[in-house]
């Protein structure tokens, strides 16, 4: 019982900076844009909210600064794929090369120095041996849940969230009923930017408190794979991202202790979520919605006739 | 006040589209100098150590060809998926399992001599590199699985294997813990070419390699059609052009060429495998590919480039304490300038005086 609980506590650690993440594109992609920045954004967040948590010790200034700096980078990203419509899918990439390397850069003064984790917003009850499960995370595993619901109500119940979908499902007919497709689209790559900075910041905020290079580790492309995996849902990005979440934990408790489990390589076990993003890939590709959810424009530019 | 707008032009302008390149290295060392001195280095010195000391220092040269051999050959492979629209961007996987079966070969053939091993490890980095892309193309193909997704997780899978195979059975005995192979036999190692120096034959063979790509691609009715898919896949279908084919082709080549780049590395430069193996060279090829216009001529030039900064960056670390870093940063916005660029192939700028801007709103 107590292993079950710690095995869950830990899942909804490891999950929370995915689906921060994912539910950030998400939100991206069905406005048809596709940026697969989001491992470099992820990683400009995390360095930013690790500096700003090592001189001032504040953890909220310290999310607030990874926001910040995801969304600059989005905005570079928007500009190139946005303005000059540039190929998405190169300046996506381009955008994680220069997030890995600028991060790199920032942080390689800030190897081995260690900082505070987030602590429980509610101390009583996360020191409590059952209802820690519910009651024992720090602010960003909240902040996930409620954003799932705000995003599906937003898509679903808002008029500014049908003018997102429709940017993305037609661009063009958006854009002949008086929308502004452009508008539509850079507020929605700077929210995935906000979001992808504030889960790259959990990660020396609230799983290891240090910085270390590339410590996202393909975290964000996951992220990416989770929304194809979610159709493009907010519901499913949350049991998503935990099945994810699950994976991952397997993998530090196989290392940590003996069983049947340690039998297999702990390398096998760190190559586990990557296979695992493969199989569930193909696995909705076999069901036959699957293609047919994903918005009409995701990945293509722009262009207006005129 | 001067308005301007772009105006989409009849036809892709050749000046801009082998221009833009040019203009992007030149705006990056500019930019770079600014962004360097801004956070406090020499920035100045930055740019001149990183694009300019690999060319004017001749010691620096044979660092040049080894750098930038890899990544002409991952960067030609690219180019030619690129064109066809097939998104692979896991050559850094597929480099490192071409990579992890010549050393299988090496390790197997471990004592022996006879000029036979190295073409027999080249023949399994290829043939490995071809099978680790083609899962890729069968889920693509098959199941509609976008390829991008998957050819990158397959990368983080394959790293990895490296530290299962070093740390367990193919961990040197004389190693003295050390999670690294065995290093090579004498006959499992590429020779090199220029005595004295650390030139070896992936070299010419990265030239040879580009040179029969650009010929297969520009002049044979195989480069056609790839191009033809990749840009009207529409038509091309009319055409009786297999896209699946196209996938699968594309695929094979860019995985082929990259595990062949895998087994040159660690045959060469390396001559036994290390965790440290992965040294991005499949990532940077990805820019090499770019920079290079998708053309296996621009990908050798381009290769050099990008050589340039790798060589450089390693020369500004040791004399003005740049942080290695540094170097992904200037190909990052190498790229960035380029994919900027992009839109003046296809339309111009135009001014427009007040007068007509009023009448056009």
């Amino acid at each position: 019982m107590d292993l079950t609980i710690a095995i869950l506590v830990t899942v909804v650690g490891a999950s929370t900076p995915i689906l921060i993440a994912a539910l950030g594109e998400l939100v991206v992609e069905r406005s048809g844009v596709l940026n697969l920045g989001v491992e470099g954004m992820m990683l400009l967040g995390a360095i930013a909210g690790f500096v700003v948590q090592f001189h001032t010790g504040n953890h909220y200034l310290a999310l607030i600064c990874g926001a910040a700096a995801g969304m600059a980078a989005s905005l570079i990203f928007g500009f190139l794929t946005l303005s000059l419509s540039a190929n998405q899918t190169a300046t996506g990439l381009a955008l994680t090369i220069f997030g890995t390397g600028f991060s790199a850069l920032a942080g390689a003064s800030y190897s081995a120095r260690p900082v505070t984790l987030m602590s429980p917003i509610f101390p009583e009850l996360a020191a409590h041996p059952v209802l820690r499960v519910i009651f024992g995370y720090s602010f960003p595993a909240y902040f996930a849940i409620f954003m799932v619901f705000a995003i599906w109500f937003f898509l679903k119940r808002t008029r500014a969230g049908l003018i997102l979908r429709a940017v993305g499902e037609n661009d063009l007919s958006a854009h002949s009923i008086g929308y502004s497709v452009v508008k539509v689209r850079y507020f929605a790559v700077m929210f995935g930017g906000a979001m992808a900075g504030i889960a790259g910041a959990c990660f020396p905020l609230t799983l290891t408190p240090q910085w270390a290079e590339g410590m996202t580790a393909g975290r964000g492309w996951i992220a990416v794979a989770l929304v194809v995996f979610a159709s493009w849902r907010p519901f499913r990005l949350l049991g998503g991202a935990y099945l994810f979440g699950l994976v991952m934990t397997m993998e530090l408790y196989a290392k940590a202790g003996g069983g049947p489990l340690s039998a297999i390589p702990s390398e096998l076990w760190a190559a586990l979520p990557y296979i695992a993003t493969i199989v569930v890939l193909v696995l909705i590709s076999l069901r036959r919605d699957a293609s047919t959810n994903a918005p009409a424009c995701l990945g293509k530019p722009f262009m207006p006739s005129n | 006040m001067m308005r301007y707008r772009l105006e989409k032009r009849p036809e892709p302008s050749k000046l801009m589209l082998y221009g833009t390149p040019v203009a992007a290295v030149v705006l990056t060392m500019i930019l770079g100098c600014l962004l360097f001195s801004a956070i406090g280095y020499n920035g100045l010195r930055a740019v001149q150590e990183i694009f300019l000391t690999p060319l004017t220092n001749p010691y620096k040269w044979q660092d040049l060809g080894i750098k930038a051999a890899p990544l002409i050959i991952i960067g030609t492979g690219l180019s030619v998926a690129y064109r066809a629209n097939v998104w692979n961007i896991g050559a850094e996987g597929q480099y490192i399992i071409g990579a992890l079966a010549a050393t299988g070969v090496a390790l197997m053939t471990w004592g022996m001599s006879g000029w036979w091993i190295l073409p027999v490890m080249a023949i399994a980095g290829m043939a490995a590199g071809m099978a680790y892309a083609s899962i890729p193309a069968f889920l693509k193909t098959r199941l509609n699985v976008n390829e991008i997704l998957t050819s990158l997780m397959l990368t983080y899978a394959s790293v990895q294997l490296i530290y299962y195979l070093i740390r367990g059975p193919w961990k040197d005995p004389m190693g003295i813990g050390f999670p690294q192979s065995r290093l090579f036999s004498e006959a499992a190692r590429l020779p090199n070419i220029i005595p004295g120096t650390i030139v070896h034959l992936g070299v010419p063979i990265a030239v040879i390699v580009a040179l029969i790509a650009w010929f297969v691609m520009s002049k044979t009715v195989f480069g056609y059609r790839m191009r033809v898919v990749g840009a009207a896949p529409h038509a091309a279908r009319y055409g009786g052009f297999s896209e699946t084919r196209t996938i699968w082709l594309a695929m094979l080549v860019s995985g082929g060429l990259a595990g062949l780049a895998g087994m040159l590395e660690v045959a060469g430069p390396f001559q036994r495998m290390v965790p440290g193996f992965p040294t991005n060279y499949g990532f940077t090829a990805i820019i090499v590919a770019f920079l290079g216009r998708l053309n296996p001529l621009g990908v050798i030039v381009a290769g050099v480039v990008l050589a340039i900064t790798f060589v450089g960056g390693q020369v500004a670390q040791t004399t003005i304490g740049l942080p290695d870093e540094a170097t992904g940063i200037f190909q990052a916005m190498m790229l960035f300038l380029l994919l900027a660029g992009d839109i003046l192939v296809r339309y111009r700028i135009r001014r427009v005086s007040p007068e007509a801007s009023v009448g056009a709103a």
